[in-house]
C-alpha cells in the first residue's frame, strides 16, 4: 500500500456538518460508503473530481479539506 | 465490506473448492490419454456448477440483505482495484501460456497441455481475486 502524502479533516468536517455519516457523504459525493472510510483513513487517494466534490458538500476550498505533510517534498 | 467485496469473498471460495476438487479428484495416471481428455471436459461441468451455486446464492443473498449497495455502480475506488488486480493477473497468465507454448513444442501430450491451461487460468483467477481484496482490505 502506498503512503498517501496528505492528511484530511473529512472526519472532523462530518462531524460538524451535523454528524453526517459516511453514507450521506458518499451519497453525495457520488462514491461508496466504503471509499469515504478508505479517504478519511489514508488508504486510498481521491480523484481531484472526487476531492473537489467533497471540498464542495462541506462549503470549503479543497486546502480546507486536504493537507500536504510538511515533511514530505 | 462493500457488496462487491463479498461476492469476491464467494468467488476465492468457489474457485478453490471448484478446482481444488478438480485437481485432487483429476485421475492424473490417465491424463495423457483420449479418455483422460474427455475425464477433464466432464470435470469441468460440476466445477462449474461448484463454482456458480455459491455466486449465485451469495449474489442473491446479499443483494437482498445490502438491496442499496447492490445497485450502486462501481466508483473510482472500486475501478482501480478491478485494474490493478486485473494487471497482477496478467503476469501468471502469460507465464502459464508460454509454460504451455514450451511444453508442447516439447512434446508434452495434449491431457497435460489441457490441464496447464485449467491451471494457468485458475491460478491467474486465484490471483486476480485474492489481490482485488488484498487492495478492498489494505487501499488501492
Amino acid at each position: 500500500m502506498a503512503h498517501i502524502p496528505f492528511s484530511n479533516e473529512i472526519k472532523t468536517l462530518r462531524f460538524l456538518a451535523g454528524e453526517m455519516t459516511q453514507g450521506d457523504l458518499g451519497d453525495k459525493v457520488g462514491v461508496t460508503r466504503q471509499t469515504i472510510a478508505a479517504i478519511e483513513q489514508g488508504r486510498y487517494s481521491p480523484s481531484l473530481e472526487v476531492a473537489f466534490r467533497i471540498a464542495h458538500v462541506f462549503g470549503k476550498s479543497l486546502e480546507d479539506v486536504f493537507r500536504w505533510q510538511d515533511d514530505i517534498p | 465490506m462493500s457488496f462487491r467485496e463479498k461476492i469476491h469473498w464467494v468467488a476465492l471460495f468457489g474457485l478453490i473448492v471448484a478446482f481444488g476438487w478438480y485437481f485432487l479428484a483429476y485421475p492424473w495416471t490417465i491424463a495423457n490419454t483420449q479418455q483422460g481428455v474427455w475425464t477433464a471436459v466432464g470435470m469441468l461441468i460440476p466445477v462449474t456448477i461448484i463454482f456458480l451455486v455459491p455466486m449465485i446464492a451469495g449474489t442473491v443473498f446479499f443483494a437482498i440483505r445490502t438491496p442499496k449497495e447492490a445497485n450502486l455502480k462501481e466508483d473510482e475506488r472500486e475501478k482501480t482495484i478491478h485494474l490493478r488486480g486485473t494487471h497482477m493477473a496478467y503476469y501468471p497468465l502469460v507465464l502459464g501460456v508460454w509454460a504451455n507454448i514450451f511444453f508442447l513444442i516439447n512434446g508434452i501430450g495434449f491431457g497435460y497441455s489441457v490441464n496447464i491451461l485449467i491451471a494457468t487460468l485458475v491460478v491467474s483467477e486465484v490471483i486476480r481475486v485474492g489481490s482485488q481484496l488484498y487492495f478492498y482490505r489494505k487501499g488501492a
